[in-house]
């Protein structure tokens, strides 16, 4: 199984190594989408970025600038997605849980009808968008394997300087605003990080990679660890070796990566709910 | 952030409002609110539903600017490294791990404290909070009161010369509620710490209280609690003509309220 995997690597390499990043990089930033209690939200801000893919691939064909357009969602026009995710995540981040739950439930509905609307005239705009929703690492390309290496590093560091500010934010933001923290500030830098990372995410792998990489390691980390400041980098941990087993069983077997790594993410969250629940 | 600061003369007043107005979307809810908080006072901060205290706390917490007037924190409250605050509530997602440990740490944040210090402080909160050998239990272990007692544990760790309680001892027990005032009374004999405490406890004001704000109307009658606590004041600030129902229990003689300043 190792073996084909490697033999596999020189024509895949660059979406195994994209593919990993992006684990990382979402596991870091779901740590806080977890603790906000904003799964959701997740899910909501990367349809979000997919109805924004699908306007730039029809507005690409419309004025007949395909090359800006591309075949699939690494065409230029497709950035629009990640200018959506952050919209989408900026205008749902504020406002009580109630208001924010009505929000992001109207917000995700609107962006699922209106990207399979956009596209549903287009010869092959359903496919397009069936292809985006399920998800595939294997158009990830070298220049993404750099974007998600700064991008991740960028996250780590900026826990790593703000991890206490960031918990105390995420557990209790009145208590954040007593110390001296501005929270208007933090909810919007951090809403747009969540906007930036999940819209690139999902240009470049699809919605189900994304979310998945969003949501379940921190998720599983959660059942798995005693502190919350853990959960920093046992989530990323977890999101790479799932995305590390699950490329290589989806290789040997010749099943799509993405969804694999993603069943087996859910097969961890499920394991560690079970161990989580033992151990208390 | 506060929007108009003033050196406070006097070293002893941590916070003063001189002709404060506050309130939210041009909206006044409180107007011409005078204050003066000293080191080691025991504010009671009582009045009806709506009347504007928590938009008070608010306002000192660098939440809510002032409309008008002015609103001013002693220096050493400036950077809120002396500062803390005990909320309503706090909800975390259930789903979020947390020992005692880490919880009351996150009090930490804004401070410069080396390892040992940091322990330090720990330990004094936890010790004075009743949650000593707890530190490695899960937040969410604990019982309804031991969370209170872990956010107020939380707030003392920055060892504030001014503590802010929002209704801290609501649907508490009588036996925790007892506790946790008997705490921030030995911290407002001991330490001189400040204390302001928004509740609609009338019995607890009357037992611990050296002074009182009232809140009614859109104004705040402030003062010595002898000269406030009394049926007539309170029932204007309730709006209920006699007050006869509002008179506090009779003073018991197990509190030992603090009351240098009176």
């Amino acid at each position: 199984m190792i073996r084909d995997f490697i033999a596999s690597w020189p024509l895949f390499h660059d979406a195994y190594v994209a593919g990993w990043l992006i684990a990382v990089l979402l596991a870091v930033v779901g740590v806080l989408v977890v603790a906000r209690n904003q799964i959701f939200l997740g899910a909501a801000v990367a349809q979000t970025s997919t109805l924004g893919i699908a306007l730039g691939m029809w507005l690409g064909s419309a004025l007949g600038v395909e090359a800006l357009a591309g075949d699939h969602a690494h065409g230029a026009l497709s950035l629009i997605g990640v200018g959506f995710a952050v919209l989408a995540a900026l205008l749902t981040a504020r406002g009580g849980s109630g208001a924010q739950e009505a929000a992001t439930g109207w917000l995700f509905l609107a962006a699922a009808s209106g990207a399979t609307l956009v596209l549903a005239a287009s010869p092959h705009g359903l496919e397009e968008i069936k292809h985006l929703v399920s998800s595939s690492i294997i158009g990830a390309t070298a220049n993404d394997v750099w974007l998600f290496a700064a991008l991740a590093l960028i996250s780590i560091g900026g826990v790593v300087l703000t991890r206490d500010r960031l918990l105390l934010f995420a557990i209790d933001p009145s208590m954040a605003v007593a110390v001296g923290m501005r929270a208007s500030v933090w909810n919007a830098a951090v809403a747009a990080w969540l906007g930036l990372v999940v819209g690139l995410a999902t240009r470049a792998t699809g919605l189900l990679y994304t979310f998945g990489c969003l949501v379940l390691p921190p998720l599983a980390a959660a059942s798995l660890c005693r502190e919350s400041a853990a959960l920093f980098w046992v989530a990323p941990l977890l999101a790479v070796a799932s995305g590390l087993a699950g490329f290589v069983v989806a290789n040997h077997l010749d099943l799509p990566p993405a969804q694999m790594a993603v069943a087996l993410q859910a097969l961890v969250v499920g394991a560690a709910w079970g161990v989580g629940r033992r151990a208390r | 952030m506060l929007a108009a600061r003033e050196p406070v003369p006097d070293d002893d007043i941590l916070l003063a409002a001189n002709r404060l107005t506050l309130g939210y979307g041009g909206a006044p809810v409180l107007r011409e609110v005078d204050l003066r908080v000293r080191a080691g006072e025991f504010w009671f901060l009582l009045g009806p539903n709506g009347a504007g205290k928590t938009t008070l706390l608010r306002a000192v917490l660098g939440a809510l600017p002032p409309a008008a007037g002015q609103l001013a924190l002693h220096p050493s409250l400036d950077d809120r490294t002396a500062l803390g605050f005990v909320p309503q509530r706090c909800t975390p997602n259930p789903i979020l791990p947390t020992t005692v440990r880490e919880f009351v740490g996150l009090g930490l944040v804004g401070l410069t404290l080396d390892g040992r210090e940091r322990q330090a402080r720990l330990a004094w909160a936890l010790a004075h909070a009743g949650l000593a050998g707890l530190e490695r239990r899960s937040y969410w272990a604990l019982s309804g009161g031991q969370r209170q007692r872990a956010l107020v544990a939380r707030a003392l760790v920055r060892r504030p010369r001014l503590l802010i309680l929002d209704e801290p001892t609501n649907h508490l027990d009588f036996l925790i509620e007892e506790a946790i005032l008997a705490l921030l009374a030995a911290l407002q004999r001991d330490e001189r710490t400040a204390i302001l405490f928004v509740t609609h406890a009338l019995h607890v004001a009357e037992r611990y209280a050296t002074h009182v704000a009232l809140f009614h109307g859109g104004t705040v009658e402030s003062g010595p609690a002898a000269e406030l606590l009394r049926p007539e004041c309170l029932a204007r600030a309730y709006g209920i003509t006699g007050g006869a129902g509002l008179q506090p229990r009779p003073r018991d003689s197990r509190a030992q309220p603090h009351r240098e300043t009176e």
